[in-house]
C-alpha cells in the first residue's frame, strides 16, 4: 500500500495562492503589487472549488496561479521598486532633518526609471499579438489626450497620449487603413484594419470630461503606462515598415495653434508628403508665410528629390503612393478571380479587395469644415478615405487648406447649423479675389454640395457616396446605424423592410390589436376632449390623444405641441391596456355585454377580445378578422409545441435542458426582436 | 577596626588600677589563658560554688566573644596593647609569673576567727565591654516614681542588692576624663630602633604624612597649577624683529610646483585625465520615444492554454447610435424603469438617447467611468473560458422522419365491440384479419367481425371461471383458437357461419390430427408419464366446436404460438417448474422444457425466424436456443416486474412492458440492457405488441386506459440504431377498478389495432 497522501499538498491546493499570500512572498506594497500585475498582465483566476484552493477563503478572496507569481519573482521591475522605495526613504529622511536640497537631488537624479520594453516584447511575441490587444490602450490613451492635466494627470503624459495619438492617426491616413466609423451617444468609434488585424476603438467627444469621484487616476495613470510605452513601439514598426522616419517631426508652434494632425509632419523616402499641398495652399492664401512653413517647404523639396532618385533604381521599394508605377504593382498584386467550369465543383470564396476604393473615397472632392463641425474627427476621416485638402474655419486650429469659405474650389462643405429661412444664395463672388470671411453664416455658395456631417460618416461605412440631398442641412437625418451589427436570422434589422421580418401573420395579429387600441383611443379622446371629435381624425392626431390620455393631465393644445416631437407621442404607446381599467365604467361594460349579446358572441368571448367602443358592428367586424388571424396563428403555435414536446419527449435528460436553455435565450432574442418590430409597425403605421 | 580598638584602648583606660592584666588579657580573646586560670583554680582544690559558677560564667563568656562578630585583633593591635600596657599599666614581675602567682591579686589571705587562713576574695568585676547579655542587667529597685526624685544625689536608685546605682557618666564626664590626660604632640608608640627612644615626630614630618594622606605632592609648596608663561605671543608685534628684506624666493613661482602643474596639464593633453565636466541633462522624453523595433526578430511562441486573453469590447450596436431609428428609443414606462433601476441592476448602462445632429450630442458623463470599469476588469477580474452555445437548437433535437413518413397510424376508434360482462382480458386478431376473438371474465369467448363488431359466434367455457387468454393459431387455411381458462386449455374451430367449409374442416383435421398419434406415442413413452392428457371436453362444448381440452397444474396466462402453428407454449406464473410448458399439436403431446426455472415465468414467445425460445420471468428474459437446448442469452431490462413482451418481426428487437410503468426497446444485437427507455404512461403497462404485418408500429396498453402508439423503425444498417418516435395516445377506454386496458392486438396488414379494455368492451382503432 502506498503512502497516505497529505492533504492541501498537490492539486488545487497548490495551484492557487490568494492575493495576500502573493503579496507576502513578493515582498512588495499592495499598490506595486497591482502596478506589476497590470504592467505583466496577470490577472487573478477563479479556482473551480474555492475551498480545496483554500480552507478559509470567502467569497471574496482572489486567487492567483501560484506560477504566475513564481515568474514575477524574476521580474527586474521587482528590484525596480525595491530602490524607489528606498529612495523614497532617502528622500523623506532628508526633508525630515530640512535637507531640501538633498531631497531635490535625490528625487532628480537617484530616481530609477522603469522601463517597459522587456514587457512588451514578452507579453507580445509577435507584432500581430500587440495589434490584437491595441483596443484597449488606444481607447484609453485617446482619453487621456483629452483629458485636462491636473495633479493626477502630469502634462506631460497628456502630451505624450497625444502626440503617440495623432502619430498613430498618421499612420493610418497614410496607409488608408481605416474601415469604419461609427457615431455613438458615447464618443465615436473608429475600426482600422492593420496587417490583417481589426483594431476598434473609441475616441470621446471634445469636451471636458467629468472626473467623478471613484475613480483611481493611479490605477490608470498605470496602464496609460504601459499603453504608451506598446504604442510607441507600434508606431515605430507601423512607421518604419512603410519607410517612413520614426519619431516624426513635431512641430510645437503650429501644435500651439491647434494644428493637431498638422502639427506632425511625416518624413521619409517613397512617400508622398501629406502636408505639402496644404503648405502650398498655406502659402498661397494666407500671403504671409512663416519661415517655419518656409523650413518645411525646403525640406519637401530636398525629400522629393530624394525621393525620386531613390524611386529611379528599384520601383519595389515604394508600395503606397498613387503614382503610376504603385497603380501597376497594385493591378499585378490583384487577386485574379477563379471561375468554376463545372457545375459539380465547389465555389471556394474569394476576398474582396476593397481598399483602393476606399483611399480614394473622397479624393477628388476639396472640403471645407464650418466652425460648429468637429475638425478633429473629419478631418482624420476625410484623409484617411483619400481626401487630400480640407479647409476650415479659422477658429477650429492650425493646419487648414484654407481658411476662405468662399474659395471657389471647394466642392463640399460640411454644416452643421439650422438654416435660416429665406437667405439668397451668395451671388456677388468673385473667383479670383480672395475674399475672406465675407460668407455670412447660412449663405450658400453656388456649385457646392452642403451636408451635415453624418453624411460623412455614412458614406465611409458604405464605401459609396450617398446622395447628399438626404443630408442636407436642416433636413431630417436618416438613423445612423452602427456599421458592425450584421444580420442575423431572427434578430430585428431595422435597414430591412418589416414585411421581410415578421413572422407569418403577426402583422394581422397586431393589427387586430392596434385596431382595438385606436378605437379605445378614440373613446377615450372622446371622453377627454369631446370636441376633437368633430373633425376627422387623422392617424397622428389619434396617437397623440392617446398619448396624452396616458399622460392623463395634458391638454389639448399640449398634444398639438407634442404632434411636433414624434418621441413624445410614441412614448406612451405600449400603455392603453394599463389604461383601460380605469376608463372603463360599469356602464360601459354594459352596454358592451348587450351589444354582445346582439352580435351573437357570448360575453366572455368578446370581453377577451373587444374592447369597448363607440361602434359595435364595425368593431365586431374588425375585431373578428384580427381574431381570425390571432386564432390561426394560435392554433399554430400549439402545432408546433406539441411537435417540439413529441421531439423533446425522446432526448435524454440532459440534453432536453440543454435545448431548453438555448430555446429560452432565443425566445428573449425573439421577443426583443418582436417588440422592435412592433414599435416600428405602430411607427409606420403613425406615418401612413 | 581602627575605631574599636581606640575604644578598647580608652576602656582600658579607665579600669582601675587593681584591674589584672588578666582581664587585660582577656580581652585580647585568649581561651588559652582563660583556660588556664579555670583549671589552675580547679588545681587549688578549693570549691566555691558560687566561683565556680562564675568562672563557668567566664568561660562562657569567652566562649561567646569567640561567637561575637569581633575578628580577633591582629599582631597590630597585640603590639598596641602592649605599648599601652608598657605605658599605662603596671607590669607584671617577672616574679609573679614564674610563680604562677597571677591570680593571687584576686584575693587576699586572711586569719578567720580560728586562726586559719582564710582567703578573702577580691569581688569580681564583671567585665563590662564584654557583650554579654546574659550578665545579669543592673535592675533599678526604686518602683514607680520618677527618677527626677533623685537628681540631687549621685546615684539613681538601688539594686536588688541594695547597692547604689551610681550615675550613668554623662558625655561631659568622658570629655573631662579625657582632656585629662595628655597625649604628648608627636607620640607614635613606636621606637626609633636607631637610639632606642620613643620615636617622636617632629611637627615638619607630621606635615609631610599629613599631605601624603590628602594625596598631594609631599613637598612643601607645590604648585600643580601655575600661570602660563606665554613664550610666543598671538598677538602680532607692531613693530618685526627683523629688518630684513622680503626674500626673492617669495616672489619666484616654485618649481617643484611648476612640475607638477606640468604633469597634469601633460596628462589632461593627452586623454589620460578627463577634466570634470557636469553630467549632461538628460533629454526628458528620450524614454518615451521609441528608437528600435522591438519586434525585429519576433519568433511566435505557442499560446500557453493557461493563459485567457482579455476579451474585446463588443462593437456598439444600433440602440447607441447617436441618432438611432426610432424604434429603439425607450418608450416611457422603459424610461422610468430604466432611471429607477439601480445602477448595477440596468441591463444597458446608457439610455439610448435621439440627438437631430452632431452638433447637440452632448459630453457623455460615464465615459471615464467606464473606461476606468474596463481597467478594473483588465486586471482584476478573474477569467474564464466558457464556452457558449451557439448551436441552433434544433440540431440538438433528434432528427425526425416527417409526418408522411411516419403515416399510417391508428388515430380514432372505429368500432366498439360489446357483449362481455365484467372484463376482456385478452383478444386475438384472426390471421385472416377478418376475425377478433376475445375472452373474459364472464367465462366466454366471443367471435366478432372486426370491421363491423358483430359477434358471430360465442361459447361459455367454464362457469365463474374467467377466460384469461385467447390465440388464433397462425395461418390462413385454418381457424383454430387457443384459449385458456383456469387451469384449462381448449382448442377451438369456432363455427363461424361465413367460414367456408373447407376452411371448417381443416382446421378440424388439424386439431383431431394428434388423436392417433396420442394414443401410439402414450404406448411408446410408458416409462414416462406425461405432463398431461389431451381430451375432448364433452359433448356440450363439441358442438360449439370446442374440440380438445387439457389441463394444466396452476392458472395459464399466456398462450403463444409458433409460426408455424405447430406448436404452442403455455405460460402459468404459478406454477413453479411447470410454469412452461410447450406443446405438439400434431401429436397432442405437452412437453415440460425446463427442469427448474429461477424466478415466476411470466410470459414466453417463440423467436419469428429461430428456434429460439423466449422466456420472461419477473425481472429477466432468457432466451434458449431449442435446437442446441441451452441457455443464449440473459436480457436484462431493468423492469422490477415485467408484464409482458414482444419480439419484433425482424427477430433482433425486443420490447418490453413492465408493471412500472416502462417500455423497453432491446436491440438484441447491441446489449442487454435496453436501448430506450420511455416512461410515458402513468400506471403500469398491461401488455405490448408489435405489428406483425411489416408497418413499424408497436403499441402498449395500459392501466390509465390508453395506447400509445409508436413508430419504431428498424433499419437493416447495423450501424444505424433503430428510430423510434412516438406518434400517438389513444384515449377511450374506462377505467374500472384501476383497470384500463388489459390486452391488445394489431390488425396482421392494416394499421388497425384493437384493445381490450376492463370496462367490458373492446375497440378497434384506425
Amino acid at each position: 500500500m502506498g503512502k497516505i497522501k497529505k492533504k492541501g499538498t498537490s492539486g488545487q491546493a497548490k495551484n492557487f495562492i490568494t492575493r495576500t499570500q502573493a503579496v507576502r512572498k513578493l515582498q512588495i506594497s499592495l499598490p506595486d503589487f497591482r502596478r506589476l500585475c497590470i504592467f505583466k498582465g496577470i490577472y487573478p483566476r477563479e479556482p473551480r472549488n474555492k475551498k480545496k484552493a483554500s480552507k478559509s477563503s470567502t467569497h471574496l478572496t482572489t486567487f492567483y496561479y501560484t506560477k504566475d507569481i513564481q515568474y514575477l519573482l524574476h521580474e527586474p521591475l521587482l528590484a525596480k521598486f525595491r530602490d524607489h522605495k528606498a529612495l523614497a526613504k532617502k528622500i523623506a529622511r532628508s526633508l525630515g532633518r530640512g535637507e531640501i536640497g538633498d531631497a531635490a537631488r535625490l528625487e532628480k537624479k537617484g530616481a530609477p526609471k522603469l522601463s517597459l520594453d522587456h514587457i512588451i516584447k514578452e507579453r507580445y511575441p509577435t507584432f500581430v499579438d500587440a495589434l490584437r490587444d491595441l483596443d484597449d490602450a488606444l481607447s484609453l490613451l485617446f482619453l487621456f489626450a483629452n483629458l485636462p492635466s491636473t495633479s493626477t494627470v502630469p502634462p506631460k503624459t497628456t502630451a505624450l497620449c497625444q502626440r503617440l495619438c495623432l502619430e498613430f492617426e498618421h499612420y493610418l491616413i497614410t496607409t488608408n487603413s481605416l474601415r469604419k466609423s461609427f457615431l455613438s451617444i458615447k464618443g465615436i468609434y473608429y475600426q482600422a484594419t492593420v496587417q490583417g488585424q481589426d483594431i476598434l476603438w473609441l475616441v470621446p467627444y471634445k469636451f471636458v470630461q467629468r472626473v467623478t469621484g471613484d475613480v483611481d487616476f493611479r490605477i490608470m495613470g498605470t496602464f496609460v503606462e504601459f499603453y504608451t510605452t506598446l504604442l510607441g513601439f507600434v508606431n515605430f514598426r507601423l512607421y518604419t515598415s512603410i519607410g517612413l522616419v520614426y519619431p516624426p517631426r513635431f512641430n510645437a508652434k503650429s501644435d500651439e495653434q491647434g494644428g493637431e494632425l498638422g502639427a506632425i509632419i511625416l518624413e521619409g523616402r517613397g512617400i508622398e508628403e501629406p502636408k505639402q499641398i496644404e503648405a502650398q495652399a498655406n502659402r498661397h492664401v494666407n500671403g504671409d508665410v512663416d519661415g517655419e512653413i518656409e523650413a518645411r517647404g525646403a525640406n519637401e523639396e530636398v525629400q522629393k528629390q530624394i525621393a525620386a532618385i531613390e524611386k529611379l533604381p528599384d520601383a519595389d521599394f515604394d508600395i503606397q503612393d498613387g503614382n503610376a508605377l504603385g497603380a501597376e504593382e497594385a493591378i499585378n498584386d490583384a487577386i485574379d478571380t477563379f471561375e468554376t467550369t463545372g457545375d459539380d465543383a465547389d465555389i471556394l470564396p474569394q476576398p474582396q479587395t476593397r481598399e483602393n476604393e476606399a483611399g480614394s473615397l473622397f479624393a477628388p472632392f476639396i472640403f471645407f469644415l464650418s466652425r460648429e463641425t468637429p475638425r478633429q474627427p473629419l478631418e482624420f476621416i476625410l484623409r484617411s478615405f483619400g481626401c487630400k485638402r480640407i479647409g476650415w474655419d479659422e477658429v477650429l486650429g492650425d493646419g487648414a487648406f484654407t481658411n476662405n469659405e468662399s474659395d471657389p474650389t471647394i466642392t463640399h462643405q460640411v454644416v452643421d447649423r439650422p438654416p435660416l429661412s429665406s437667405l439668397p444664395e451668395v451671388s456677388n463672388i468673385d473667383s479670383d479675389v480672395p475674399a475672406k470671411q465675407v460668407v455670412r453664416p447660412g449663405h450658400r455658395m453656388p456649385g457646392r454640395t452642403y451636408v451635415q456631417p453624418q453624411w460623412v460618416w455614412d458614406c465611409i461605412n458604405e464605401v459609396k457616396l450617398l446622395r447628399p440631398d438626404l443630408y442636407a442641412p436642416g433636413a431630417t437625418l436618416p438613423p445612423h446605424l452602427s456599421p458592425w451589427v450584421k444580420p442575423t436570422k431572427g434578430a430585428y434589422d431595422p435597414t430591412a423592410p418589416l414585411a421581410e421580418q415578421e413572422r407569418e401573420g403577426e402583422a394581422e395579429e397586431a393589427e387586430g390589436l392596434d385596431d382595438e387600441e385606436e378605437e379605445e383611443s378614440e373613446v377615450n379622446a372622446e371622453v377627454a376632449v369631446p370636441a376633437s371629435k368633430a373633425k376627422p381624425p387623422t392617424d397622428t392626431e389619434m396617437i397623440d390623444d392617446h398619448g396624452m390620455n396616458v399622460a392623463g393631465s395634458e391638454s389639448d393644445s399640449d398634444s398639438a405641441q407634442s404632434a411636433t416631437s414624434a418621441t413624445s407621442s410614441f412614448a406612451g404607446f405600449d400603455d392603453p391596456a394599463a389604461s383601460e381599467s380605469e376608463t372603463e365604467t360599469a356602464l360601459t361594460q354594459h352596454q358592451r355585454e348587450l351589444e354582445a349579446e346582439a352580435a351573437g358572441l357570448t360575453f366572455s368571448e368578446s370581453a377577451q377580445t373587444t374592447k369597448a367602443n363607440g361602434t359595435p358592428v364595425k368593431g365586431i367586424l374588425k375585431e373578428s378578422k384580427g381574431d381570425e388571424a390571432r386564432k390561426k396563428a394560435a392554433r399554430k403555435r400549439r402545432e408546433e409545441e406539441e411537435e417540439l414536446e413529441r421531439r423533446k419527449m425522446m432526448m435524454g435528460r440532459k440534453k432536453r435542458k440543454l435545448v431548453d436553455k438555448m430555446l429560452y435565450s432565443n425566445k428573449a432574442k425573439d421577443e426583443e426582436a418582436e417588440k422592435l418590430r412592433g414599435k416600428r409597425r405602430r411607427i409606420e403605421a403613425g406615418k401612413t | 577596626m581602627a575605631p574599636e580598638s581606640a575604644s578598647k584602648k580608652r576602656k582600658a583606660v579607665t579600669r582601675d588600677s587593681p584591674e589584672s592584666e588578666e582581664v587585660a588579657l582577656s580581652d585580647g580573646g585568649d581561651d588559652f589563658e582563660v583556660a588556664l586560670l579555670n583549671g589552675i583554680q580547679v588545681q587549688s582544690g578549693d570549691d566555691m560554688d558560687g566561683d565556680s559558677s562564675d568562672s563557668l560564667e567566664d568561660e562562657k563568656d569567652s566562649g561567646e566573644e569567640l561567637d561575637s562578630d569581633e575578628v580577633p585583633p591582629d599582631g597590630e593591635d597585640d603590639v598596641r596593647d602592649l605599648v599601652k600596657e608598657n605605658g599605662f599599666l603596671r607590669e607584671p614581675t617577672p616574679e609573679e609569673e614564674l610563680n604562677g602567682e597571677g591570680p593571687a591579686a584576686n584575693y587576699r589571705i586572711a586569719k578567720d576567727a580560728n586562726g586559719n587562713l582564710r582567703y578573702v576574695y577580691n569581688e569580681i568585676d564583671p567585665v563590662y565591654d564584654s557583650d554579654d547579655s546574659d550578665a545579669p542587667a543592673t535592675t533599678n529597685t526604686i518602683g514607680n516614681i520618677p527618677l527626677s526624685f533623685y537628681d540631687s544625689y549621685p546615684h539613681i536608685g538601688y539594686d536588688i542588692n541594695g547597692k547604689k546605682i551610681s550615675r550613668p557618666a554623662k558625655g561631659e564626664a568622658l570629655d573631662a576624663l579625657l582632656d585629662s590626660i595628655e597625649i604628648p604632640k608627636g607620640w607614635t608608640g613606636l621606637t626609633d630602633p636607631a637610639t632606642g627612644k620613643p620615636l617622636e615626630l617632629n611637627q615638619q614630618e607630621l606635615e609631610v604624612l599629613k599631605r601624603i594622606q590628602m594625596n598631594e605632592v609631599p613637598e612643601e609648596g607645590y604648585d600643580p597649577y601655575p600661570d602660563m608663561v606665554e613664550y610666543f605671543t598671538s598677538k602680532t608685534e607692531t613693530m618685526p624683529l627683523s629688518a630684513a628684506p622680503e626674500p626673492k624666493r617669495r616672489f619666484v613661482p616654485s618649481k617643484h610646483e611648476t612640475k607638477r602643474v606640468m604633469k597634469i596639464v601633460r596628462a589632461i593633453r593627452e586623454g589620460r585625465i578627463s577634466p570634470y565636466r557636469l553630467p549632461p541633462e538628460e533629454e526628458e522624453d528620450d524614454l518615451d520615444v521609441k528608437r528600435y523595433d522591438i519586434w525585429a526578430n519576433e519568433a511566435p511562441r505557442p499560446d500557453n492554454p493557461m493563459n485567457i486573453p482579455a476579451p474585446k469590447l463588443p462593437p456598439p450596436g444600433y440602440e447607441e447610435s447617436y441618432h438611432p431609428p426610432q424604434e429603439y428609443l425607450p418608450d416611457k414606462n422603459e424610461k422610468k424603469a430604466w432611471e429607477e433601476a439601480d445602477e448595477e441592476d440596468r441591463n444597458k448602462e446608457f439610455l439610448p438617447t435621439n440627438h437631430d445632429s452632431l452638433r447637440k450630442v452632448p459630453c457623455y458623463a460615464r465615459f471615464i467611468k467606464e473606461k476606468f470599469e474596463r481597467c478594473l476588469d483588465l486586471y482584476l477580474a478573474p477569467r474564464v473560458r466558457r464556452s457558449k452555445l451557439n448551436i441552433d437548437p434544433e440540431s440538438l433535437l433528434p432528427k425526425l422522419p416527417s409526418p408522411e413518413e411516419l403515416r399510417p397510424f391508428p388515430t380514432m376508434c372505429a368500432t366498439k365491440f360489446l357483449g362481455h360482462e365484467g372484463r376482456v382480458r385478452s383478444l386475438a386478431v384472426a390471421p385472416s384479419g377478418h376475425w377478433l376473438a376475445s375472452g373474459g371474465d364472464d367465462g366466454t369467448v366471443r367471435v366478432g367481425e372486426l370491421t363491423t363488431g358483430h359477434q358471430v359466434w360465442s361459447v361459455q367455457l367454464e362457469k365463474g371461471e374467467a377466460v384469461n387468454v385467447v390465440r388464433w393459431r397462425p395461418g390462413t387455411e385454418a381457424k383454430v383458437l387457443a384459449a385458456a381458462t383456469g387451469e384449462d386449455v381448449y382448442l377451438i374451430s369456432p363455427q363461424i357461419a361465413d367460414l367456408n367449409k373447407e376452411v371448417a374442416t381443416k382446421s378440424r383435421e388439424i386439431i383431431d390430427a394428434g388423436w392417433g398419434y396420442a394414443a401410439n406415442g402414450a404406448k411408446s413413452n410408458t416409462k414416462k408419464e406425461p405432463a398431461t392428457q389431451w381430451v375432448r371436453p364433452g359433448s356440450r362444448l363439441e358442438g360449439d366446436g370446442v374440440l380438445v381440452k387439457f389441463s394444466l397444474r396452476k392458472t395459464v396466462k399466456i398462450i403463444s404460438w409458433h409460426r408455424r402453428g405447430e406448436y404452442f407454449a403455455t405460460v402459468s406464473p404459478q406454477g413453479q417448474t411447470n410454469a412452461v410448458a410447450i406443446h405438439t399439436l400434431s401429436k397432442h403431446l405437452t412437453q415440460l422444457p425446463f427442469r427448474k426455472l429461477k424466478g415466476l415465468a411470466q410470459s414466453a414467445q417463440f423467436h419469428p425466424s429461430k428456434p429460439i425460445f423466449f422466456v420472461a420471468t419477473q425481472r429477466m428474459i432468457r432466451s434458449y436456443d431449442l435446437s442446441k437446448q441451452e441457455l443464449l442469452k440473459i436480457i436484462q431490462p431493468g423492469a422490477r416486474w415485467i408484464s409482458s413482451f414482444d419480439v419484433h418481426p425482424g427477430g433482433d428487437n425486443l420490447i418490453v412492458g413492465s408493471y412500472d410503468k416502462r417500455l423497453l426497446w432491446h436491440d438484441l444485437e447491441l446489449s442487454v440492457r435496453p436501448y430506450k427507455t420511455l416512461r410515458y404512461h402513468k400506471k403500469a403497462i398491461r401488455a405490448v405488441k408489435f405489428h406483425q404485418g411489416g408497418l413499424p408500429l408497436f403499441a402498449d396498453a395500459s392501466d390509465d386506459g390508453s395506447l400509445q402508439i409508436f413508430h419504431g423503425k428498424v433499419v437493416e444498417d447495423m450501424m444505424e440504431n433503430a428510430s423510434i418516435v412516438p406518434l400517438k395516445v389513444l384515449r377511450g377506454h374506462q377505467v374500472k377498478k384501476e383497470l384500463g386496458v388489459l390486452d391488445l392486438d394489431w390488425h396482421p396488414r392494416e394499421p388497425w389495432c384493437v384493445s381490450a379494455g376492463a370496462d367490458g368492451t373492446c375497440r378497434l382503432w384506425t
